[in-house]
């Protein structure tokens, strides 16, 4: 009775131990075959499927908020310093008009003086000598004004004679004190046309503020010019980093609502990456293949992740996939070109 | 859940083979307690009992080696029992017999193969010795071993002692040169913590001497050992050890009991070897799992602990390296595993070459080849020894096919 049981159970162990045997045989040759098969092939890609909420694309997402804000802001502050610009050239140009206007009333002025000046001098000499010759008179009138009142007192004329010859005296007098007034006034005109007095500085005066003036919009002119092409550059600059990673799969992801399929492909296998180039996906990922579809676009980046078999850190790129069988989405590898084992 | 699995596997295997190790340094060099009392003065009488298959010559060499023993002549003998080599190995003990007359020999020859534990058990029969040592039939031993070995059953509850196993060809080729690094650190270091509380779980069936009614009250048990049906002759010295410790007695490796033995050369042999070393391995596992309670109950702590680990170990190496070779398939491939390989086996060579100066091996950066050999033997032994329970197969000597049944021997030709 023992003896069979021990009979049964060494038949069952037999049995099960040739067939775990030859699984575990069975097991190696394919984990040796996958792992030269990996090791050889050139062609194969690793899906990747990447969800609305996937870390990336949400940072890549947040990223591209900020650039366009970024640009935004820019733009304003580059209008702002671009109507700031044309309103100091204008206001310089008004200035530099000026200039020429006050130089040549200064030069005409300064022509004038050259010419009057001398003249005006001769003539307050001439006056000058009149005065004398007349303040001589005066002195005579003076005696004259004495017989008047004699003659007075002798009754030799009368009182309104008498007024009316002393009215002519003062009439005398008073010219000549007008005629000193304006020997006086004659005498300062020469000194203004004949000497730099201090209108002409008020004048230069004026002539170096404007001259300052258009300075320090050159100045403010030059650096808001920097400031506009610096905007101009720093907007350029992000508008090319957004139309970079319009390009990148995380864009996309994270912009398009329909589902997109990417897969990574190694350096290694760069030659089978083409846009349009067949994507084949098998069963144990390497045999009886189908073609799903093909490839769609390619992105520059580089892109690092572990590889799918040999679970090594490997550097390669992203592609886009047009698949018409959305569950080879999902597969471990997929095969670009051309069926692997040609089956 | 994968990476989880690696750590914890990764925590377990050093749990086993590192601490274990780094134990055996501290306590080599702290605990005294794992040193055995000698007592030099007590001398029991020996049976020295060598059965032989296929040895040639290396038989007279043994039994020579033994004849230069110094441990007093009268209290020993030797008893040789052929198990059907195939070959002139009893011719060989023949010519021993007649040219060691200083000693008692007595030789036999089996009528049909029999296996080592059963040609062991059945010399027992003619022997009245106190103490009995099994030895294997190619082994060299030298001249203080079973005095060694005998002044250890000075301690009342010492059951059985082993000897440390050198090995004579370490500068035949890398394969020897690592055996070598292997069995030199596995008793200098590994065992010691078995030393501390008198249970190694495994003596070298090389040399092991135990207590003759130790023997004759488990020889039953080494006559039954089957396999539903099936007879078991494998791992006798590990049943033999376990059994001495289940019925409450001590073992102890004194490492002062010296023998050597050829190593396998050959990658083919070593392979055989150690499938049939971890079915004895696998075996002595089920059976501690199975009889669990008893163990806990009657063994020390640290003994259930071994016996369950170390073999936990095999099981813990396999599913080790397939936990990596499917989680991370190339990280043998870097560096790492090899520069520690590299060191370990660096330092082993220095220790060797400064303690033991004959083992000494002749490529010290040998010890590299271990990671790949690690691999192999954890992938490959253990799922091969756990289909192959049924075999009978010692593996490294061709068996006889006309002879299977076991049957009783006899020991004759006694001299002196």
């Amino acid at each position: 009775m023992q003896s069979a049981h021990y009979k049964l159970v060494l038949t069952l162990y037999r049995v099960f131990a040739i067939a775990v045997l030859y699984a575990v045989l069975i097991g190696i040759l394919v984990y040796a075959w996958i792992m030269g098969f990996y090791a050889v092939n050139t062609s194969w890609a690793a899906p990747l499927i990447l969800s609305a909420s996937d870390e990336k694309s949400l940072d890549f997402r947040e990223k591209l908020v900020t650039s366009q804000q970024t640009i935004e802001d820019l733009k304003v502050d580059s209008d702002k310093t671009g109507t700031s610009l044309t309103e100091m050239k204008e206001h310089r140009a008004a200035l530099l008009a000026l200039a020429p206007q006050l130089r040549d009333a200064i030069a005409r002025e300064k022509a004038h003086d050259s010419k009057t000046g001398p003249e005006l001098a001769e003539l307050d000499k001439e006056k000058l000598s009149d005065n004398a010759k007349t303040q001589k008179v005066l002195t005579q009138l003076k005696a004259v004004q004495g017989n008047i009142n004699k003659d007075l007192e002798a009754g030799l004329i009368t009182k309104g004679d008498a007024a009316q010859q002393l009215s002519t005296l003062n009439q005398a007098q008073d010219a000549y004190t007008d005629s000193k007034i304006a020997e006086t006034l004659l005498t300062d005109s020469v000194l203004d046309k004949t000497t730099t007095g201090t209108n002409t500085l008020n004048v230069l005066e004026k002539q170096a503020e404007l001259q300052s003036e258009v300075a320090q919009l050159d100045i403010a002119i030059g650096v808001a010019e920097k400031q506009f092409h610096e905007d101009t550059r720093q907007i350029a600059r992000l508008r090319e980093a957004i139309a970079t990673a319009k390009q990148s799969p995380y864009y996309l992801n994270a912009s398009g609502g329909q589902t997109l399929y990417f897969a990574f492909v190694p350096y290694d296998n760069q030659a089978h990456a083409v846009v349009g180039s067949s994507v084949y996906d098998c069963y144990l990922n390497m045999v009886l293949c189908r073609n799903v579809g093909s490839v769609k676009a390619i992105f520059p980046g580089e892109e690092q992740v572990i590889h799918p078999i040999f679970k090594t850190q490997i550097r390669g790129f992203m592609i886009q996939m047009t698949l018409d069988h959305g569950e080879s989405g999902k597969s471990k590898t997929v095969f670009l070109g051309s069926k692997p084992l040609w089956f | 859940m994968g990476p989880i699995l690696l750590w914890l596997l990764l925590v377990l295997s050093l749990l086993i083979t590192v601490v274990k190790y780094l134990m055996g340094i501290i306590m080599r060099f702290s605990f005294p307690a794992t040193k055995a009392k000698k007592d030099y003065t007590y001398e029991p009488t020996v049976s020295v009992i060598m059965p032989c298959y296929n040895e040639g010559k290396t038989v007279y060499a043994t039994i020579e080696s033994i004849a230069k023993s110094n441990y007093p002549s009268h209290k020993f003998e030797v008893l040789a029992q052929d198990d059907c080599s195939a070959d002139d190995s009893y011719e060989w003990m023949k010519k021993a017999q007649g040219d060691f007359t200083n000693i008692r020999i007595r030789t036999g020859r089996n009528e049909v193969n029999s296996g080592k534990a059963r040609s062991v058990c059945n010399a027992l029969q003619h022997s009245q010795a106190e103490v009995i040592i099994s030895i294997d039939s190619d082994c060299i031993f030298d001249p203080d071993a079973i005095r060694e070995l005998t002044a250890c059953f000075a301690e009342p509850k010492m059951g059985s002692v082993g000897g440390r196993v050198g090995v004579r060809n370490p500068k035949d080729n890398i394969i020897t040169a690592i055996q070598t690094l292997i069995y030199y650190s596995a008793f200098q270091l590994y065992k010691i913590p078995e030393n501390w509380t008198r249970s190694v779980c495994c003596i070298s069936g090389c040399l092991f001497a135990i207590r003759r009614e130790l023997l004759l009250e488990i020889e039953p048990a080494i006559r039954k050992r089957n396999w539903f049906g099936i007879p078991v002759s494998q791992g006798e010295d590990r049943f033999l050890t376990h059994q001495t410790l289940l019925r409450g007695y001590g073992t102890y490796i004194n490492n002062d009991a010296l023998c050597w033995t050829t190593v396998p050369n050959t990658l083919s042999v070593l392979f055989k070897q150690q499938l049939r070393w971890r079915r004895s391995i696998v075996r002595d596992f089920f059976f501690t799992i199975k009889t669990l309670p008893q163990h806990v109950w009657k063994l020390h702590p640290n003994t259930v602990l071994t016996l369950v680990l170390m073999p936990l170990g095999v099981l813990v190496g396999l599913l080790l390296v397939l936990t990596a070779l499917i989680e991370d398939p190339l990280s043998w491939t870097g560096p790492l595993p090899l520069i520690t390989a590299l060191g370990i086996g660096a330092i082993l060579t220095w220790i060797v070459k400064r303690y033991s100066a004959r083992e000494a091996v002749a490529h010290p950066l040998a010890f590299g080849a271990y990671v790949g050999w690690s691999m192999i033997s954890s992938l490959f032994l253990t799922p091969l020894a756990l289909c192959t329970m049924d075999s009978a197969d010692w593996g490294t000597r061709a068996i006889d096919p006309r002879t299977t049944e076991s049957r009783e021997v006899q020991i004759g030709n006694a001299r002196g």
